[in-house]
């Protein structure tokens, strides 16, 4: 049996391209803390291509600005270890 | 970026690709299993498969949250799409997922108001900024999503919205491993453990198989390096006779999870007594409802579903895929009918999914070497 001949460019990982979900893959995206909501509940990130985005992050307990957190779907998982 | 980078070193990666190759034993057959999509991912992604000699054998296991999803919980979320004044919400992958009747996709072709989100934050803020509208997320994801689809029900009841829903299709991911294990068709030597569900859950619940089923278990990191070290620890562990759980990405994984994602995973959600699995039937215990305190939020509880079971199409092999049984391009379908423009199976759809990422990436230069 021969196996399919097929070969595609390997695209870059981001959202919007279809080789690559970061939201519902178990992706987990190393973000740096920019700043921190009143109540600690939401965090404004920034991702290794500089985009931003808001994050939840009531899993981490006395998150700090300038720290790197894994996050999933919108929420941060996981403190990384430095 | 730092703790992204140094993980994507080329000489380094040689480096541990000798030590792989020094420490097998000529003439052994060894099978291990990446349990998780995003490993199925990185290992075609960087060509892993292509670092390793040729009796180490990568088997892909069930760890793709879309490739699990059973077709008629397809054909229920369009059912609840068509519903009059109804927005349904999902991740990007699920739109292309066939059910009984088409996909999310169809059905938004045909009229319905589906929408992709990044975030079930993002579900909640349409629901917010469309009052008069009732805003169905369609939740899929293991233990690592979870947490998310609580903290955002949980902002949603504080909040006070009403015209949140969510329609629950969560699992977990001990279940189908205990019945993969189980199973005669399979040999493995050892896995790969899921790092980001172990964020979440820690270690423990990966010790039975180390304890009852005696196979080495390392929890591996994403990034290239992370999973040739595993590898690289999974081999050490058979050479020496050991079988034990070990934790590679230490960077991010406590051994004792995220406590506090745990407490609200079990505040928001209660167990299934049993779910479907695509290609694995239904497993008990396996998988997540939304619990009492969170019953006004269950789109399940306020429309009607049909819930009917439906049989994946004859020719796709999903299930052998998604067991290891058989690798991607052994299917009948993959290539020719089976695309990821055109998926027959959910293994083809999510690029998580071992025959997209077969397709994808066209690792399949080792397999050719061998027919």
């Amino acid at each position: 049996m021969n196996a399919p001949r097929v070969v595609h460019a390997v695209p870059a990982a981001s959202c919007d391209d279809p080789f690559h979900c970061i939201t519902c893959s178990d992706e987990g995206v190393p973000m740096r803390v920019l700043s921190l909501d009143g109540d600690g509940a939401i965090a404004r990130c920034e991702g290794e291509s500089g985009v931003e985005s808001e994050v939840l992050v009531g899993l981490i307990e006395h998150l700090q600005v300038g720290e790197v957190v894994v996050v999933h779907a919108g929420t941060a998982l996981a403190r990384m270890q430095t | 970026m730092k703790f992204v980078d140094e993980f994507r070193n080329a000489e380094l990666g040689e480096r541990v690709s000798a030590e792989i190759a020094a420490l097998v034993e000529p003439g052994r057959h060894y099978k291990i299993m990446e349990v998780c999509g995003g490993h199925t991912h990185t290992i075609y992604r960087y060509g892993i498969d292509d670092l390793l000699p040729a009796n180490v054998e990568l088997v892909h296991g069930p760890g793709c949250p879309v490739c699990v999803i059973p077709m008629g919980r397809v054909d229920d979320g369009i059912a609840i799409a068509r519903e009059p004044k109804v927005t349904l919400t999902c991740f990007g992958d699920m739109m292309r997922v066939p059910g009984g009747n088409g996909s999310f996709l169809d059905a938004k072709a045909a009229g319905a108001d589906i929408r992709m989100v990044y975030s079930p934050l993002d579900a909640l803020r349409i629901a917010r900024e469309n009052p008069d509208r009732d805003v169905v997320f369609f939740a899929i994801g293991f233990e690592t999503t979870a947490p998310s689809t609580a903290l955002t029900l949980m902002r949603a009841k504080a909040e006070g919205v009403k015209n949140f829903f969510v329609m629950c299709n969560h699992v977990t991911i001990v279940p189908p491993l205990r019945a993969l294990l189980d199973s005669p068709d399979l040999r493995l030597d050892g896995f790969l453990g899921p790092g980001h569900v172990c964020t979440v859950v820690g270690g423990r619940p990966f010790e039975f198989i180390s304890t009852e089923y005696r196979k080495p278990v390392v929890i591996s990191g994403f990034e290239p390096l992370d999973m040739l070290q595993s590898i690289h620890m999974v081999l050490k562990q058979l050479d020496d006779g050991r079988c034990e759980i070990e934790n590679q990405y230490t960077r991010v994984v406590p051994y004792d999870g995220n406590v506090q994602a745990l407490r609200i995973l079990s505040q928001v959600f209660q167990i299934r007594p049993h779910f479907e699995w695509r290609g694995l039937g239904f497993i008990s215990q396996s998988a997540l409802a939304l619990g009492p305190a969170y019953r006004a939020f269950d789109a399940e509880a306020r429309y009607a579903v049909p819930g009917v079971r439906v049989a994946d199409p004859k020719a796709c092999q999903c299930g052998e895929v998604l067991k290891g049984v058989i690798k991607p391009w052994e299917c009948k379908v993959f290539g020719t009918a089976c695309t990821p423009e055109h998926p027959i199976g959910t293994c083809m759809v999510s690029s998580e999914g071992a025959c997209a990422a077969y397709y994808n990436f066209g690792r399949i230069a080792r397999e050719r070497a061998v027919v």
